[in-house]
């Protein structure tokens, strides 16, 4: 985002309605948004405020409990040991067992608190930051801000010399935080579950955030606002400016706190003057417009056309679709018409095919007149052979025959 | 390619003003557009023309098969009109179907089925006679059936059943483009120019039948005799060559 910076008015605490100078837009505030990375750094920094509960040591293991083994016809569990009293022989140490310990019991010893690496959590208060200073971000945290003039709100210096709560609610009110301030009064319920019984009764959304330079009794004063809540600019707490990991804290920036993030954090080109070897972080990419890249020239210009993909439909059978078979096969529907018509009577093509007919007739009665005359043809052979053969035996009988009758005789 | 441009219309409300990029995006797809349009043109011209040279090699196809068919006669005839023995050709063209599923296959079988392209049951291929082709055939008997398929088989297996491989995917053959892009280097145009190819087993065979992706036939209407036997058996069976007898099996398959 290459771009002039914007430039932030800044407000009259007393009279915000009129602007009492104009300064331009700390570079922090410009820096890109990364939601993941503040909601990662906020899990892992929100951690760190926890107190270890666990359970006792020894609990459920103070017996000189010990297995009866098998051959009592009791299970195997170990018992407690002596006589005298219900305690005795009944079943301890297992997690099943009635007073028996826990299964896996909670240990104080389990790692509680998360370390974060320092250029993380800073790149996570810059990018916090730079939420705040945007609307849309603002309003979808969910803080009334209809009525403020600009974000990111700066107010003249004196608000920080404010001692009585009565005044800081009134410049609060000024400046257009009545809606957001009141939004917080309704919002306060009992907590569900069992928080309220231990000392968390009350829970209440979150108003503004003040952050200052100098505190002249600012913080007094407003420490009492249900909601507000205030912060030294050079103790920025991610906790406070993207609460429950969620950017986007409706927050009110002192003029001297405005002037001195510039300082504290530099710019891209410096680092960061007050911490050191820090340099605000860089966006991926320097224009995230991806529309616009996409059609741009440059790109264009080298892009192949956009083409249409190729679609085979439905396979269709040939074989029965007549518009098919004459696309395959170009002229199939004519020489099937020509085919038809040849058994339709009157037609050249019915005559042709009797032509032909009759000429292959012809032909044959010739074939046969030639070659399968006389005692050639085929028929003629096979009876001759049969003729042989009953010539044969005639004159076998005849010659039995002439035997009998001789020896008759 | 042009023909396949993908043409996106720009809708803009009458009046409106028109953004920098959007006249830049409209300004270039009515460039491609008339690129588009001339390319179709030139795109009908030449299909007119293949498919007019596509008719007349599908009429001398025809006339090719008649003779061949008329020939044939001729010489039976010839034959026995003087008393000689006429030799049939032996066959050229053999189409192969599995027969066995892929369950418990030796290795050699599977690995020459795999050779073969006949991965799945009932898959039919077409293959050319030779001595290799017939000792593959000879390791894989039980688990195929295969014979010598006539013209209306193979046509009908072609036009039904036809499918090309196309940057290694299974398109039907639902147009002669995709034959044509496919094995037009080797002259092949269209669905007749394939079935010639495939029936007079020509020069580029290979090609083409490489080109046909595998036949998936159906189980054939009326059931197989008894897959675990030889089709010469006198029990009756499926396996093995059934020769000129694969057409009434591919007629019940196809």
């Amino acid at each position: 985002m290459a771009t002039a910076r914007p430039v932030v008015s800044i407000y009259n605490f007393e009279n915000p309605s009129e602007k009492t100078g104009t300064m331009p837009m700390p570079v922090v505030l410009q820096s890109p948004l990364r939601p993941d990375l503040v909601r990662e750094v906020h899990r892992d920094m929100a951690k760190n405020k926890r107190q270890a509960y666990a359970v006792k040591p020894k609990a459920g293991y103070d017996t000189a409990a010990e297995s009866w083994c098998t051959g009592r016809a009791v299970a195997r569990i170990p018992r407690a040991p002596g006589g005298g009293t219900h305690r005795a022989g009944q079943a301890a140490f297992g997690n099943q067992a009635r007073g028996g310990g826990m299964f896996n019991p909670t240990t104080i010893w389990r790692r509680w608190h998360r370390r974060v690496n320092v250029t993380k959590k800073r790149h996570a208060v810059a990018c916090a930051l730079a939420a705040s200073a945007l609307p849309p971000l603002v309003m979808a945290r969910g803080h009334k801000i209809n009525q403020v003039a600009e974000l990111p709100l700066v107010v003249s210096d004196g608000i920080q010399s404010l001692t009585k709560t009565k005044q800081a609610k009134e410049a609060l009110k000024k400046l257009g935080c009545g809606e957001e301030l009141q939004k917080v009064i309704d919002s306060k319920s009992i907590r569900a579950g069992q928080g309220k019984a231990r000392n968390r009764r009350y829970v209440k959304r979150l108003g503004p955030l003040v952050i200052y330079n100098e505190d002249n009794g600012i913080t007094r004063a407003m420490r009492n606002i249900p909601g507000v809540e205030c912060a030294h600019v050079d103790r920025l707490n991610l906790l406070r400016l993207a609460p429950g990991g969620s950017f986007g804290r409706f927050v009110i920036f002192t003029e001297g706190a405005f002037k001195k993030l510039s300082d504290i954090y530099g710019t891209l080109k410096s680092g960061a003057p007050k911490k050191k070897g820090y340099t605000l972080p860089r966006a991926a990419m320097a224009n995230a417009d991806l529309a616009r890249i996409i059609n741009s020239t440059e790109v264009q210009s080298v892009l192949r056309p956009k083409m249409e993909r190729y679609t085979h439909g439905i396979k269709r059978n040939a074989l029965k679709s007549k518009e098919l078979m004459e696309e395959l096969n170009p002229g199939s529907t004519e020489r099937r018409a020509v085919h038809l018509k040849s058994s339709q009577k009157g037609t050249p093509e019915y005559d042709e095919v009797q032509k032909k007919k009759k000429a292959r007739i012809e032909e044959s009665k010739k074939y046969n007149k030639e070659h399968k005359k006389g005692d050639e043809t085929f028929y003629k052979t096979l009876m001759k052979a049969f003729e042989a053969k009953a010539a044969a035996d005639a004159a076998k009988k005849a010659a039995e025959k002439a035997d009998d009758e001789e020896d008759e005789e | 390619m042009a023909e396949r441009y993908a043409i996106s219309k720009v809708n803009v409300p009458e009046g409106a003003a028109v953004p920098e990029l959007v006249k830049m995006k409209m300004e270039k797809e009515e460039k491609l557009a008339e690129e588009k349009k001339q390319a179709l043109a030139a795109k009908q011209k030449a299909r007119e023309e293949e498919r007019a040279k596509l008719k007349e090699r599908t009429v001398a196809y025809e006339k090719e098969y008649a003779d061949t068919a008329a020939e044939l006669v001729k010489l039976r005839r010839e034959a026995k009109l003087n008393g000689n023995f006429f030799v049939e050709p032996e066959a050229k063209l053999i189409f192969v179907v599995r027969i066995a599923g892929i369950m418990k296959m030796s290795p050699k079988p599977r690995k020459v089925l795999q050779l073969l392209r006949l991965k799945q049951l009932h898959n039919g291929v077409f293959l050319k006679v030779n001595k290799p082709i017939l000792n593959m055939l000879k390791l894989v008997q039980p688990y195929v059936t295969y014979g010598y398929p006539s013209l209306k088989t193979v046509r009908e297996l072609i036009y039904k059943r036809g499918f090309g491989k196309v940057s290694k995917q299974r398109i039907p053959l639902s147009s002669n483009d995709i034959i044509s892009d496919a094995l037009g280097k080797h002259g092949i145009h269209g669905m007749e120019d394939i079935i010639h190819e495939i029936y007079t087993v020509g020069p580029n065979f290979k090609q083409v039948s490489n080109f046909l992706w595998p036949f998936k036939l159906s189980s054939p209407k009326g059931g197989f005799v008894n897959k675990r036997h030889g089709y010469c058996e006198a029990r009756g069976g499926d396996w093995g060559n059934r020769e000129e007898l694969i057409n009434e099996l591919l007629g019940r398959m196809n």
